[in-house]
C-alpha cells in the first residue's frame, strides 16, 4: 500500500533532466541527488538477478513497470555497467540472417526508438544508417539473402551498389586498387548508433524508481539449488533457494543469470552446463575531428567495423580474439591488424591517432544466437549467449524475460532461443549476420 | 604476444597457432544418445581456471598438442614435450563453436 502511495507521489517515471533544473542548479549550485539508492542489505527476495548490465538491469525495470514485481534484487559483483554494457560500441540493427533473429532484434529498436521519453532519459540514438561491405561474391550472396529475409519481415534492408556506398560514406575508397575492393554492401538505414551508458544508467534509474534493489559489489559465489540429480543436489531436476554472496546469503525462489561473459561460472554454481566459451572482443577509439563519416561501416573480410561518435571520435572494432580467456588485457596484435585493413577502407585517415584501446568479454555461441528462458533447474533463468551483439537486445530481453518470469510462460519471441536446441539440433545461425558486424 | 609453447617447435607466437579448443572426448558415435552427442558437440566447461586445451601448430610442426593453460591469467604451465601423445585414447574436439571471424 505505502509502495503504491509512493509511486504515486512520485509519477510513474523517474525526473526528467530538463534546462531549467540545469539552471537551477548550475544558479544555486545545489547539489545533484543521487541518481539511485544504495540499498540496505535485505537477505529475501522474490526474484534476484545476477548482472547489472543492460539486460539485467532491463530485466528488473519490465518486472516492476510491466507485471508489477518490485521486490527484486540486482546483484553485481562490479559496478552497474562494468561488463559488457559500458564497452562495447553501441551499434544497434535488425537486419539480421534468420527470421527469429530479425524478429526479436526489430522489437528491441522498436523499443529504443521510445526510451528517451519512456526513460526520461537522454540515450541520443543517431539513427544514421548501417552499412556492411561486400567484398567477394560470396558476402555479396550472403548480402542478398539477408535483404530478402529482411524485406519480408518490413524491415527497411537492400543491397547496394559501391557508386551509393560512396555516397553514404564518401571517405571509403570503392577503386579497383585494395586487395579486396568493395562490391557492393548491405544498406540498413534504421541501424544507428546509442549512448551505451545512458541506456544502463535509464533502466537502473527506472527500476531503482520502482523499487528495484541494486547491489554493487556484491559477487555471487554460490547458487543454493536443492533436489537436483548432481553433485550437492544441484543439476537437473533441483530448485533454486537463493543465492550466496560476498554478503551473505540471500533466498529467493528465481535467480536469473545475466552475466554474459561470466555466464558459464555462474550457470555452472547452478549445475547447468552451457555451449558458452568466453573470448575477449577489443575495440578502440581515436582522437576528434570533425564529423566526415556519417553511417557505420562493416567490412566482414577485412574483420573490422568504425563509426564516428557525436563527438567526432572514430570508434573501431573488430572481432573476438581468437583465444577463450577471461583476461581483459588489449593486444598490439589487434591494433595492428586493425590499422591495416582500416586503411584499406579509407586511406585518407592514415594520420589519425589512437587514444585509446580496450576489451570485454564476450559469451560466444555456436550459432551466435543467445540462449534465454528456463533451464532444467526450477526458479534458475538464462539469459545469456549475447556474444558481441547483445547490447542492441537489451530492451527486448529485459521485456521478455521478465514475461517468461511473471507468467512461468516462454514468449513466443524467445523460444527459438531455448537451451534444448544444442541437443535437439535445432540451431538458429546467425554468423553470417553477428561474426564482425555487432 | 602470447607465447605458445609447442612439444616440437619450442615456444612461437600465437598467431602462428590455432586453438582448437577445450579438450573433451568423444562419446561412441554409435551408441551416443542425442543428449550425450549434442553435449559433446557443443557444451563447454568454460573455466576461468586451469584447462587443458588442444593446439595446431598451423604454421611450424603442423602437429596437435594438449597444453595447460590459466584461461583467468593466459599462464602455461607443464609444457608439453615432444612425443607426448595427443591424449592417450581420446579424441580431437572438432572446432565447431569457435568464432572464425568470416563474414559469408
Ligand atoms: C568491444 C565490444 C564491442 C561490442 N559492440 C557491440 C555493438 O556494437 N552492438 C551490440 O549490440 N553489442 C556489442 N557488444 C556486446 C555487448 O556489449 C554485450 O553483449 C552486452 O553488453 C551484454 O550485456 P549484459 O547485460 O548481458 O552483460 P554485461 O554488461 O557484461 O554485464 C554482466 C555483469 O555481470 C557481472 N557479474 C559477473 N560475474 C558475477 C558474479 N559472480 N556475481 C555478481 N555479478 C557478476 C559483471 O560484473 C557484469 O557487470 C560489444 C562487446 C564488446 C566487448
Ligand atoms: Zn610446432
Amino acid at each position: 500500500m505505502t509502495a503504491a502511495r509512493d509511486l504515486l507521489k512520485r509519477g510513474n517515471k523517474p525526473a526528467r533532466y530538463s534546462a531549467a533544473t540545469l539552471a537551477k542548479h548550475g544558479l544555486t549550485g545545489e547539489i545533484w541527488p543521487r541518481v539511485w539508492r544504495e540499498p540496505e542489505w535485505k537477505s529475501t527476495y522474490d526474484v534476484v538477478i545476477i548482472g547489472g548490465g543492460v539486460h539485467g538491469l532491463a530485466t528488473a525495470y519490465y518486472l516492476a513497470t510491466n507485471h508489477g514485481i518490485t521486490n527484486v534484487a540486482v546483484v553485481d559483483k562490479g559496478y552497474l555497467g562494468g561488463g559488457g554494457s559500458g564497452r562495447n560500441t553501441a551499434i544497434v540493427r535488425s537486419n539480421y540472417l534468420t527470421p527469429e533473429g530479425v524478429a526479436f532484434y526489430d522489437r528491441s529498436l522498436t523499443l529504443y526508438n521510445s526510451m528517451a521519453a519512456d526513460l526520461n532519459i537522454n540515450v541520443m540514438f543517431s539513427e544514421r544508417g548501417h552499412m556492411t561491405l561486400a567484398h567477394t561474391d560470396g558476402a555479396l550472396r550472403t548480402m542478398h539473402w539477408r535483404a530478402e529475409v529482411n524485406k519480408l519481415q518490413g524491415i527497411d534492408s537492400s543491397v547496394i551498389g559501391p557508386e551509393d556506398v560512396k555516397k553514404n560514406a564518401p571517405s571509403l575508397d570503392i577503386s579497383s586498387h585494395p586487395r579486396y575492393p568493395i562490391l557492393g554492401a548491405l544498406f540498413h538505414p534504421p541501424g544507428g548508433i546509442i549512448r551505451h551508458d545512458a541506456v544502463v544508467w535509464g533502466y537502473a534509474r527506472g527500476a531503482d524508481h520502482h523499487g528495484v534493489d541494486m547491489h554493487q559489489k556484491t559477487e555471487v559465489l554460490d547458487i543454493l539449488v536443492e533436489g537436483g540429480e548432481g553433485p550437492e543436489g544441484k543439476g537437473r531436476g533441483g530448485k533454486v533457494k537463493g543465492v550466496r554472496t560476498s554478503r551473505g546469503d540471500i533466498h529467493a525462489p528465481i535467480v536469473v543469470n545475466c552475466t554474459a561473459g561470466w555466464g558459464s561460472l555462474i550457470s555452472n554454481m547452478a549445475g547447468v552446463k552451457l555451449p558458452l566459451t568466453t573470448h575477449p572482443l577489443e575495440a578502440a577509439v581515436t582522437e576528434p575531428v570533425k564529423v566526415f563519416l556519417p553511417t557505420v561501416v562493416v567490412s566482414g573480410s577485412l574483420h573490422v567495423y568504425v563509426s564516428q561518435t557525436d563527438r567526432g571520435e572514430l570508434v573501431f572494432g573488430a572481432s573476438v580474439d581468437p583465444l577463450n580467456t577471461y583476461s581483459m588485457r588489449g593486444s598490439l596484435a589487434f591494433t595492428e591488424e586493425l590499422a591495416g585493413h582500416i586503411l584499406e577502407l579509407m586511406p585518407g585517415i592514415g594520420k589519425m591517432r589512437l587514444l585509446r584501446q580496450w576489451a570485454g568479454l564476450c559469451d560466444m555461441t555456436p550459432d551466435y544466437s543467445p540462449i534465454m528462458g528456463f533451464t532444467p533447474v526450477e526458479g534458475h533463468f538464462t539469459d545469456v549467449g549475447w556474444g558481441t551483439y547483445g547490447f542492441k537486445a537489451g530492451p527486448v530481453s529485459g521485456e521478455t524475460m521478465a514475461e517468461c518470469i511473471a507468467t512461468q510462460r516462454t514468449p513466443k519471441l524467445i523460444a527459438p532461443f531455448n537451451l534444448e536446441r544444442f541437443s535437439t539440433g535445432e540451431l538458429v545461425g546467425e554468423k553470417g549476420a553477428a561474426a564482425v558486424g555487432h | 604476444m602470447l607465447l605458445v609453447p609447442c612439444p616440437n617447435c619450442g615456444p612461437r607466437n600465437q598467431s602462428d597457432l590455432r586453438l582448437v579448443g577445450e579438450s573433451i572426448s568423444r562419446p561412441d558415435p554409435n551408441t551416443a544418445s542425442r543428449e550425450e552427442w549434442g553435449a559433446y558437440l557443443y557444451l563447454r566447461e568454460n573455466v576461468a581456471d586451469w584447462q587443458t586445451e588442444t593446439w595446431y601448430c598451423r604454421a611450424g610442426c603442423r602437429t596437435y598438442f594438449k597444453a595447460e593453460r590459466n584461461t583467468a591469467t593466459n599462464e602455461f604451465r607443464n609444457p608439453p614435450m615432444p612425443g607426448d601423445k595427443v591424449g592417450s585414447g581420446t579424441y580431437i574436439t572438432p572446432s565447431v563453436g569457435q568464432p572464425q571471424g568470416e563474414q559469408s
